[in-house]
């Protein structure tokens, strides 16, 4: 197919139309709305064969999108920020009640103040709902982590959250290759679910569970998601096999290959992050972009892997780990590379919290601060 | 890389226009990418868009500061267009009747003028942001019929027809100076 132009919430309503869903529950907040407005008028228009809940508030729309997932629906839904923070609840409640869904977390910053544009710490907050989530960085890959998603929730019974940049993604607009229908099919066939809720079924769901019970059905919630690695990266790579783009598997080396410094991120800033490496080339440092696609289940072993020893690894954060003294991801990727023991060194910035801008000359300006005080 | 930042008033449609732009280029085989800028959302409050065009995939994520081209759909946003920062050899295409009172390189279209005799006028203000879009398709050098398809693709025949006239008129009677004094 031919690439077309579209903004990232054009790209997410099209992928989602392409992965035939059944339910979407939706309520307006931006910069999320646009989506909810395109999947409203394709479904209106009879261009999509499902059924639109327009509910009062993002907790039902969580709620809804549960009921709808036991009930054997494939389900979509879209939100933002306090959206994102209303749904915090059911989110727990879905994870642990191994419902499968796909929602799109356009990122946006949270209250107080009000603040209308990017940052993570929507998204960051919810780390440890045991949810999945990706985090992209061009309007492509928006479009196909929709598609890869429903594939992986759909196997592992696991919510999945692909979160992209507000504004910056979501109402920018890039070029960008749907899929032919006839290989989103094929890469993503009917959703048959291994059980519904439904009045021939004779189980019951979500009831009151005794500690042996509670505490077995938690701990598989997390060795699932520890298994969910192997399974991201081999549909990536079923999904390149028949679709033919590559996105990295739960991470991304952007960048000559015998760097030794890292700029770790996620989001948009990963794409400008590769000018910000061309900029330090010229400051005689090699240096490359690794960029976090996958930041639950955290990738520990591919970064324990591919980080080279005496790395120097700077970290961008677009979130505050409030009390830590910097950014989730800085304590994410210490802690994951504490074992090997050897001569990493690692450190950090919170940045573009709020919408500060982060073009590449910033970033560069940054790293080379902060590789100046590694070499201290 | 070239890039395009593109200054006008809530409610003239300066979106559209990156977007109708972008649609048009993107028909000549270049990447291209649209950055518009939400501040206050209400008519006539001062809005932006940046667009971008290269020969290869675009990765900037960041707002424009150092545009090669400055777009303004009002004259009047001249000065608050040069306190955002331009490129040095930054030049200007703008819906006026007489030259900027820059020393740059400078496009001119009665954009306003050309609605008007088309009739491309909602709510009482005329619809400027078509007339720009051929102005600034002639100035990019991207071919007529690329700007007419993505104006066939926004618009239904009924809608596309003034719009196409105004676009072409456009298109057709922009002229470029060399500014005077600054």
């Amino acid at each position: 197919m031919s690439k077309i132009l579209n903004t990232g919430n054009g790209a997410c309503a099209m992928a989602v139309k392409a992965a035939k869903v059944d339910i979407i529950a939706a309520y307006p907040i931006t910069p999320q709305t646009s989506i909810a407005e395109k999947l409203a008028a394709y479904v209106a228009q009879g261009e999509m064969d499902a059924k639109y809940l327009p509910v009062e508030s993002e907790h039902s729309v969580m709620s809804a999108s549960a009921a709808a997932s036991a009930a054997g629906a494939r389900t979509f839904t879209a939100t933002s920020s306090q959206g994102l923070l209303y749904m915090h609840e059911v989110l727990h409640y879905t994870a642990g009640g191994r419902l499968p869904l796909v929602i799109a977390n356009v990122n946006r910053a949270i209250c107080a103040p009000w603040c209308l544009y990017v940052d993570h710490q929507d998204a960051v907050s919810q780390r440890d709902t045991g949810w999945i989530q990706f985090f992209v960085s061009t309007i492509q890959e928006i479009y196909d982590t929709i598609l890869l998603a429903y594939k992986v929730t759909e196997q592992i019974e696991i919510p999945v959250m692909v979160n992209y940049d507000g504004f910056l993604l979501s109402h920018s607009m890039m070029p960008f290759e749907p899929a032919d229908q006839a290989l989103v099919d094929a890469f993503l066939p009917a959703y048959e679910p291994n059980w519904r809720l439904h009045p021939q079924w004779g189980g019951t769901f979500g009831n009151v569970a005794p500690a042996d019970e509670y505490t077995a059905h938690r701990r598989r919630l997390a060795e699932d998601l520890e298994k969910a690695k192997e399974l991201i990266e081999s549909e990536a790579r079923n999904f390149q096999d028949l679709i033919g783009r590559w996105h990295g598997g739960l991470l991304d080396w952007q960048g000559p290959g015998d760097a030794e410094v890292l700029l770790v991120s996620m989001g948009s800033m990963a794409s400008e992050v590769q000018l910000a490496v061309q900029l330090l080339e010229r400051h005689g440092i090699r240096a490359a972009g690794l960029r976090i696609r996958v930041f639950r289940p955290f990738p520990r072993e591919a970064l324990a892997r591919i980080i080279p020893a005496g790395a120097k690894v700077l970290v961008f954060d677009r979130n505050h780990a409030y009390g830590t003294g910097g950014g989730a991801l800085l304590s994410e990727i210490k802690a994951a590379l504490y074992d090997r023991r050897d001569n990493i060194q690692i450190t950090g910035r919170v940045m573009g919290v709020g919408g500060e801008d982060l073009p590449a000359s910033l970033l560069a300006s940054q790293a080379l601060e902060m590789w100046e005080e590694l070499n201290r | 890389m070239l890039e395009l930042r593109i200054h006008g008033r809530g409610g003239q449609g300066v979106v559209t226009l990156a977007e109708l732009l972008a649609q048009a280029v993107l028909k000549t085989g270049q990447e291209v990418q649209t950055l518009p800028f939400f501040g206050v959302e209400r008519r006539g409050a001062a809005v932006k868009a940046a667009l971008r065009l290269d020969s290869q995939p675009i990765l900037v994520r960041s707002l424009s500061y150092r545009p090669n081209m400055i777009v303004l759909l009002n004259e009047n946003l001249l000065s608050l267009a040069l306190s955002e920062g331009a490129a040095e050899d930054v030049f200007f295409a703008a819906n006026a009747r007489s030259p900027l009172p820059v020393n740059a390189a400078q496009w001119l279209v009665d954009a306003t003028g050309v609605a008007v005799q088309n009739q491309l006028i909602f709510a009482g203000e005329p619809f400027i942001n078509v007339p720009m879009l051929g102005a600034l398709c002639r100035i990019l050098d991207v071919p007529e019929p690329a700007m007419e398809s993505a104006i066939r693709e926004q618009w239904e025949e009924k809608t596309a027809r003034p719009n196409l006239a105004a676009a072409g008129q456009a298109y057709h009677s922009v002229i470029k100076i060399q500014g005077g004094a600054a």
